[in-house]
């Protein structure tokens, strides 16, 4: 169990809080529905260009070079996780601010529709991710809460009828989001502004511009999740089906055993590599079971 | 070796001008590194407070994930593409 779990959970993980998803959450930020709305509005009309805006003189552009220079590198560092960390009252919606998010495998993404969204507030937009830096929609992400109020406002993002239909009930998000999963998708849950959740995201490498951040320049912009995927080497026949599911390249082929072998350092547990297995041979035990994972977000 | 250096000529595409890269974007899908951003131009919105949501424009955002493959350059139907080594 992390520090952030203990702050923000109930005895248990912070998205498997249902308080996390009300709207209450905002009153010790003198945040009501209306200002939230009005965040989230001003954030979305011009969302894809939040990476080239500048902020304190740095914007996303050329991130990799600037994180490679010595001393500028570590500052930059710095202050990009201080600002997706951020639980401080946000007023910029400018920057993303306490956008933090966390890998989930199925089975507790199917919690958190069942359990903690409010029904009828779930909808389904067009991911911005994969529009801001493939030029394509695919209609994947799933958000609740305020969202649904604000969403007719931002047409770009709604999905054309013969993609999705984009109020779904809870039985359709719920079959929609294992039918991403079972894809390759990996789950994602994400504060929309902390402290409140509102995005359950079907993600891709390398579009997802939550995820980048971490595999490639080393700014944990997103958590592990709470699971760490494990193999059983006496069930696995060396088919290698994981091996082509697995986004983080955690998996690998040993030519002397034939068999996959997983690396759970680099395991981000999205639970992804267990629908193509058809021996039994994966499964998810929780990260704390592993001593050496303890604490490794 | 040196930091790769891409360059979109914004007078062809994009700002407004002759290529809509919202309707091309052949750059970006044959990206594998998806290193280009798709963005709202920033220049429209800043200059005069004025945000126009129909001005877009697309910015090499991470050239240090850039593989050299040519495969923009190659496929850009305007050759607005420039990358230099």
């Amino acid at each position: 169990m992390c520090d952030h779990c203990l702050k923000h959970g109930t005895a248990g993980k912070w998205y498997l809080n249902a308080k996390n998803y009300s709207i209450e959450v905002m009153d010790e930020f003198n945040q009501d529905e209306d200002s939230l709305k009005e965040f989230l509005m001003e954030q979305y009309k011009t969302f894809e260009a939040m990476q080239v805006r500048k902020i304190a003189g740095f914007s996303a552009e050329g991130l990799g070079y600037k994180i490679q220079t010595p001393i500028i590198g570590r500052i930059v560092k710095h202050f990009a996780e201080r600002m997706l960390h951020s639980t401080k009252p946000k007023f910029n919606p400018k920057q993303a601010e306490g956008h933090i998010g966390q890998v989930v495998p199925l089975d507790d993404a199917i919690a958190i529709l069942e359990n903690c969204v409010d029904e009828n507030t779930i909808i389904m937009k067009y991911c911005m991710c994969r529009y801001q830096s493939r030029g394509e929609k695919e209609a994947c992400c799933i958000n609740f809460g305020v969202m649904s109020d604000i969403i007719d406002k931002l047409p770009r993002f709604i999905p054309e009828p013969e993609d999705s239909k984009y109020r779904l009930t809870k039985e359709e998000a719920i079959e929609k989001f294992t039918e991403f999963n079972k894809k390759g998708y990996i789950g994602t849950i994400w504060y929309g502004a902390f402290p409140y959740i509102n995005n359950l995201c079907a993600c891709k490498t390398p579009e997802c511009a939550g995820i980048r951040p971490r595999l490639d320049f080393g700014i944990k912009s997103i958590f592990k999740a709470e699971y760490v995927a494990q193999n059983n080497p006496d069930n696995c026949q060396g088919c290698k089906r994981c091996l082509t599911m697995c986004q983080f390249g955690a998996i690998s082929f040993n030519e002397k055993t034939k068999r996959t072998e997983i690396d759970q350092s680099v395991c981000y547990g999205c639970g992804i590599c267990l629908h193509v297995c058809r021996y039994d041979a994966i499964e998810i035990v929780p990260r704390q079971v592993i001593p050496a994972l303890v604490g490794k977000y | 070796m040196g930091k790769i250096k891409i360059s979109i000529d914004y007078s062809i595409c994009g700002d407004g001008n002759k290529i809509d890269p919202r309707s091309c974007a052949i750059c970006m899908k044959v990206c594998e590194p998806a290193l280009f951003l798709l963005h709202q131009s920033l220049e429209h919105y800043e200059k005069d407070n004025q945000y126009d949501p129909q001005i877009w424009r697309i910015t090499p955002l991470y050239p240090s994930l850039c593989t050299l493959c040519m495969k923009c350059v190659e496929q850009c139907p305007e050759n607005a593409i420039t990358i230099k080594n």
